[in-house]
């Protein structure tokens, strides 16, 4: 009996607690469901409502169309919003003049609502793909800026001075002493930073898009479809974490030194 | 770090980016409806202080944002903070209550404001539940992650010197986890800020981010640059204000 107590046995009662609600909720009684399946559906409409999406798509287009959208929405503005902006970092952590020229734009930038600037991107690049590509290239830029330049700022010391004594030119000071310290931070701003731009983005999509998971679920809300809400969310969620674990898979990989 | 000559660097910077932007607006390189000038954004701002911007004066939208903000962040601070000690306490509490917390966290904000405004209707409770929502899984993961990172000898010292259950929660687990639930704090705050923003251009009637919007639909760039100029000073105000906050309450930071 005492292995049945594990941690485990309270996430799975939490979990049955949880789908028992649900099934008691949306479960048709006599007069109906207690609550109705436009504002909370049922089990049963839910994976019908997947299935349909899956199966048929939305609006004409396929569901993998609405999520290689969205994808590669996210991988081009986070793509060059990261590396423009580590690359501004390093920078700025080497040479104090970039720093304090660069950094009052970065510090400015770093915490602006993102789809404040979006609204003057359209009006700028109009509403199509431009725009909110900009737009996460502008929301990635300065996490990544301020990840770097804490990353050049903490290496120690001693391990330049070591390199440096020991013959080494700057060049080989940078390639194989600070950028290798540094990639710690750069990898934990890559995090931050993808999880702000998919957030980003889906508020972009929402606010202004015809594609992508965003603009289906809002456009399904509008015609009170609840269940592909709901299935809609699951899958940006779902699509969020696939996102990070990606980027910790790559970490795993580069910086295969960490905590050394 | 930030001697004399940095800070005139700094400011050289500022000062040559607002002039790059009065020449460009001014000779005019780029169209004054793409891009009003300072001059023109300056007299908006006087213009909106006195008459204000389409019957909510600038103070007012202002608050409505910084409150539905600071209102949702309350709100996860009370539960977040309890339910993330009680979860770095408990494995239980933890096991039975994680699961949500994590799948929360990474979730966009504004994917769910369509329920919320479903179910809550457009007005101040839906923006206040999702900025709500928003928050706590910050809250409560760093609250979490603060108590796992209590150091075992400092516990055993406390309980080999005879402390309590109760003072062991209040003088050693509380101020060692204190650190890190600041720093979700701000986390929190920051993403709480973007998301007010980005619900008020889809659903509201006051607020910055529906300035901002409206703006738009008018064509009144000048008005989007000012709101923008002055969300960004908001931003680094609010990120300010929790930093300086920090720096009272957890002065023991970094001396462990």
């Amino acid at each position: 009996m005492r292995r049945l107590r594990g941690p485990w046995t309270w996430t799975a009662l939490s979990l049955a607690v949880l789908i028992a609600g649900w099934v008691a909720l949306t479960a048709a009684g006599p007069n109906g469901p207690i609550v109705q399946d436009l504002f909370l559906p049922g089990p049963g409409e839910l994976w019908s409502g997947f299935l349909d999406l899956m199966t048929d798509g939305y609006k004409g287009r396929s569901m993998l169309d609405h999520i290689g959208f969205s994808l590669e929405r996210v991988l081009v503005g986070f793509g060059t919003g990261a590396v423009v902006g580590t690359l501004l970092g390093l920078a700025m952590g080497y040479a104090p003049t970039i720093d304090a020229l660069a950094g009052p734009f970065v510090e400015f930038l770093r915490p602006l609502p993102q789809l404040a600037y979006l609204v003057l991107l359209i009006v700028w690049f109009g509403i199509g793909e431009e725009s909110k590509i900009i737009l996460l290239f502008l929301a990635a830029l300065p996490v990544s800026a301020v990840a770097a330049r804490a990353g050049v700022r903490g290496v120690s010391l001693q391990r330049v001075q070591v390199a440096r004594t020991l013959g080494a030119s700057e060049w080989q000071i940078f390639r194989h002493v600070v950028f290798p310290s540094a990639l710690d931070e750069i990898f934990i701003g890559a995090r931050l930073a993808i999880g702000i731009v998919y957030g980003t983005l889906i508020a972009a999509e929402i606010i202004a898009g015809s594609t992508g998971l965003g603009w289906m679920i809002l456009d399904a809300g509008r015609f009170l479809r609840s269940d592909y809400v709901f299935v809609g969310i699951f899958l940006i969620g779902l699509m969020g974490i696939a996102l990070d674990r990606l980027l910790v898979a790559i970490e795993a990989r580069v910086v295969h030194w960490a905590g050394r | 770090m930030t001697g004399p000559s940095q800070r005139v660097l700094r400011a050289g910077a500022v000062l040559a980016a607002l002039a790059l932007w009065y020449v460009v607006s001014a000779v005019p390189l780029v169209s004054a409806d793409f891009l009003p000038g300072p001059g023109a954004v300056l007299a908006t701002l006087v213009d909106i202080l006195e008459h204000g911007y389409r019957g909510t004066t600038l103070a007012q939208d202002t608050f409505a944002t910084l409150g539905r903000c600071l209102a949702g962040f309350a709100l996860a601070i009370v539960t977040g903070v309890p339910l993330g000690l009680l979860m770095g306490l408990s494995r239980r509490v933890e096991a039975a209550s994680n699961y949500i917390v994590q799948f929360m966290r990474p979730l966009p904000p504004l994917s769910y404001l369509i329920l919320l405004i479903l179910w809550l209707g457009t007005g101040n409770s839906s923006k206040v539940a999702l900025l709500y929502l928003t928050a706590f899984p910050i809250v409560t993961s760093a609250a979490m992650a603060g108590v796992r990172g209590v150091k075992r000898q400092r516990i055993e010292a406390a309980l080999s010197l005879g402390a309590g259950r109760a003072q062991i929660l209040r003088y050693v687990v509380l101020p060692s986890a204190l650190p890190t639930i600041f720093t979700g704090l701000r986390i929190a705050l920051a993403a709480a800020f973007s998301t007010v923003v980005a619900a008020e251009l889809m659903a509201a009637s006051n607020g910055l981010g529906w300035m901002v919007f409206s703006a738009s639909q008018f064509l009144r760039n000048d008005v989007i640059v000012l709101g923008i100029l002055v969300l960004g000073a908001l931003g680094m105000l609010l990120n300010w204000a929790l930093v300086a906050l920090d720096l009272r309450v957890v002065h023991w930071r970094g001396l462990d």
